[in-house]
């Protein structure tokens, strides 16, 4: 099976670091749709930097991206972040402002999908990450974290992308809760097709990866 | 489209930060609108005093060119007064010709002849200059005779005798001629009643400035009619009242005749008439008629020339010189010059004209002001959202979609505040631009209730026919209603503030916008 995302001996090193300098160096993973990947590591390892590169977010870097076996650093990378890749960030990154279902609505929009009733296809994603319809109508601050992190999650999938990346996405939850959003996770990989990409340092969250990526500091690869 | 309804949800979900803006939105929409309207009254100010004192240009005798001219050579009187009548009058043709520019919006003129009166006595001296010329001729005669011949001598007795007797006799025969002539100005004719014609009231430039007034009937309103006003002193002397008929006789042929009603009896009221050397005033045997009456007469006598006196009122204040100019490219003589009242014009209108130029410079300093302020305001406004931004980036959302979502909620809660404050500033523009016009309705009432009534009729008459504009007056009402002040000009140029203080302020989100990056942002929050 062809990898659906492939690094290619990928160095990276901040702009203002010494030329020798590097955060990770010559990295070569590969990524297959319907299993869950960990990236493993210490603080200050690179682990999101890496995701980072890997979502289009940082084009600073050296060695080749692949998606589909294309150049990431050739595609439209607006396109790429709002139709291929779904991004869940350890600290949700929802607009506070909007409700649950607006977030969703919002990125749905961005993405221009021409799907009728986009408010019934939210609470739809909602309802699939735990979510009932009473806290589709909730600001987003007015939810708990884990209830932010399955709107997160549910505005990730509201493209159906191929990939879902997420960093730390238990990093602020108990043990309860760090539970279920695994579970969707799961879910996700090996119902859905999709390929999911963990960047964290739980051990709790190793355990239930098909795969695990560690990077160390000191700019050594694994 | 989920631009505006994204931006629409921002601007409600975030009152406070757009409240604020809008408040000083709303502050420097009603200064604009105030100021905007001040500018308006001004300007309605000016018209008015130039409607009503409009610029205009006339064609007169230029004495001083005249006076040169005739003392060129040493010439005598007589030469003088040959050379000032050979100089040709301006011709109603001449005057079409010079209205037909693109600097006069109208023009008018006055057409004035001589005419003498059957029947009726001039109010005037006549000016006679009595010649007494006296000749002396002188005969020289030789008589001889002898006393042979007494009888030859005449007057004496015989003395008899033969001698010859010589004598030398001179006659000395004075004769004295007396010549009466009228020594006259030609150009002002050769009739004792000056006929002036007038095509409107606002040409009646005497009865609008009050120097003359109706003390008995009206000035008809009929510019064709048969009708004429005549002086009250000439009325006097010949005992005539309104309704009375009068035939003028040409100068030049006593069979042509005209005959003018009387409508009404004009008093005059300048210093003239207490020029205690003349028994009557100048304007005496004025006799005031219109145009077509004139023109009908030089038909009848066509060796009458008419002297006429155009007045030009010219579009503009800056426009004289040119005027001027192409007029004397149309072949005006060198005799006549142009003269305008354009100084008094620029006088009279100089101190509203400066609250005019202090209003703009008022409203470019709240401009200036209130774009700064609107820029700092965004630059706080795009950092506290730097986060959002990052969202919407990370979202996979465009640059240039982000930008126009963020200029889009600044111009919606900028007009929904400059209407506001359009609204607050019409409502206080109300009484300021009435308590600059308050003066100017007063005194266009007052003289239009002065002017009408020195040209006479009843009250009743006085409304219907004849309009304040007639005059040369210009309506200007007090505002009574916002839209009066705030018109859909005033709105658009506010809308045009509006849109240029948004794009001015919003290029701070722009700039601010294009040089995040969304991990850069994102990192910051983590």
């Amino acid at each position: 099976m062809e990898p659906i995302l492939r690094l290619e001996n990928v160095s990276y090193r901040y702009k203002d670091a010494a030329k020798d300098e590097y955060v990770f160096q010559d990295l070569s993973y590969e990524f297959n749709e319907g299993k869950i990947y960990v990236i493993k590591g210490k603080s200050g390892s690179g682990k999101t930097t890496l995701l980072s590169l890997i979502s289009g977010l940082e084009k600073r870097y050296k060695g080749k991206i692949y998606y589909n076996d294309k150049d990431l650093s050739k595609v439209n990378l607006d396109k790429y972040r709002n139709s291929d890749i779904g991004i869940i960030f350890q600290s949700y990154n929802l607009l506070v402002h909007l409700s649950a279902s607006e977030n969703i609505i919002l990125s749905m929009d961005i993405n221009k999908l021409k799907i009728k009733n986009k408010k019934a296809k939210a609470i739809e994603l909602l309802k699939q990450v735990g979510l009932d319809e009473s806290h589709a109508k909730r600001r987003v601050l007015k939810l708990s974290g884990g209830e932010q992190q399955r709107v997160a999650i549910a505005r990730s999938l509201s493209y159906n992308p191929k990939i879902i990346i997420a960093d730390e996405p238990t990093g602020n939850l108990d043990k309860d809760t760090e539970k279920e959003i695994l579970e969707i996770f799961k879910k996700l990989a090996h119902e859905e097709n999709k390929c999911v990409i963990i960047v964290t340092h739980s051990e709790n969250v190793c355990k239930m990866a098909d795969k695990v990526y560690e990077l160390k500091k000191n700019n050594k690869k694994v | 489209m989920y631009i505006v309804k994204n931006a629409i949800i921002n601007i409600t979900r975030n009152k406070g930060r757009n409240i604020l803006i809008g408040i000083i939105i709303m502050v420097i929409a009603a200064a604009c609108s105030i100021t905007l309207a001040i500018r308006a009254s001004a300007d309605k100010i000016v018209t008015s005093y130039e409607k009503k004192y409009p610029v205009n240009a006339t064609i007169g005798m230029d004495r001083e060119a005249l006076t040169n001219s005739l003392r060129e050579g040493d010439k005598t009187q007589e030469e003088m007064i040959n050379t000032f009548n050979s100089i040709k009058a301006v011709t109603k043709d001449e005057i079409i010709k010079y209205g037909d520019s693109k600097y006069v919006s109208s023009y008018y003129y006055t057409s004035n002849i001589n005419m003498n009166a059957k029947d009726i006595k001039e109010a005037t001296d006549s000016l006679v200059k009595e010649t007494t010329t006296t000749k002396v001729e002188t005969t020289t005669k030789n008589e001889s005779w002898t006393k042979r011949n007494p009888g030859n001598r005449p007057g004496r007795p015989f003395e008899g005798g033969s001698s010859t007797t010589q004598k030398k006799t001179t006659t000395q025969k004075k004769t004295t001629t007396s010549k009466v002539e009228n020594i006259r100005n030609e150009k002002a004719g050769r009739g004792t009643f000056s006929l002036v014609g007038y095509n409107s009231y606002e040409s009646m430039v005497d009865f609008v400035n009050g120097n003359y007034t109706i003390k008995e009937g009206e000035v008809s309103n009929d510019f064709k009619s048969n009708s004429c006003v005549i002086s009250e002193e000439l009325a006097t002397l010949n005992k005539l009242n309104v309704g009375d008929k009068i035939t003028f006789k040409s100068p030049n042929d006593e069979k042509i005749t005209y005959e003018l009603t009387i409508t009404g009896i004009y008093k005059e009221n300048t210093d003239e008439s207490s020029n205690m050397s003349n028994m009557y005033s100048n304007s005496a045997n004025r006799v005031i008629t219109n145009v077509t009456v004139i023109d009908n007469i030089v038909k009848l006598d066509t060796k009458l020339e008419p002297t006429i006196t155009p007045t030009f009122i010219l579009k503009s204040t800056d426009v004289v010189d040119k005027f001027t100019k192409e007029v004397k490219e149309k072949g005006l003589s060198e005799y006549y010059t142009v003269t305008s009242n354009v100084d008094t014009v620029l006088g009279a209108t100089k101190s509203i004209v400066s609250v005019k130029k202090f209003a703009t410079t008022f409203l470019l300093i709240t401009l200036v002001i209130g774009a700064t302020v609107l820029f700092v305001i965004n630059m706080i406004n795009i950092r506290e959202r730097k986060y959002e931004i990052g969202v919407l980036r990370t979202i996979g959302m465009k640059k240039i979609s982000v930008i126009s979502e963020f200029m889009l909620e600044l111009l919606i809660v900028c007009i929904i505040f400059l209407l506001a404050g359009a609204g607050v500033g019409a409502l206080s523009s109300v009484q300021i631009s009435n308590s600059l016009l308050e003066q100017e309705i007063e005194n266009a009432e007052t003289d239009y209730n002065e002017i009408n009534k020195n040209f006479g009729g009843s009250m009743e008459k006085r409304g219907p026919q004849r309009e304040p504009s007639q005059f040369g007056i210009t309506n200007i009402e007090k505002v009574d209603s916002m839209d009066a002040v705030v018109d859909y000009q005033v709105l658009g140029k506010l809308l045009g503030i509006g849109v240029l203080l948004t794009v001015v302020s919003s290029i701070s989100s722009m700039i601010a916008i294009s040089r995040f990056s969304p991990l850069d942002i994102l990192k910051e929050r983590s």
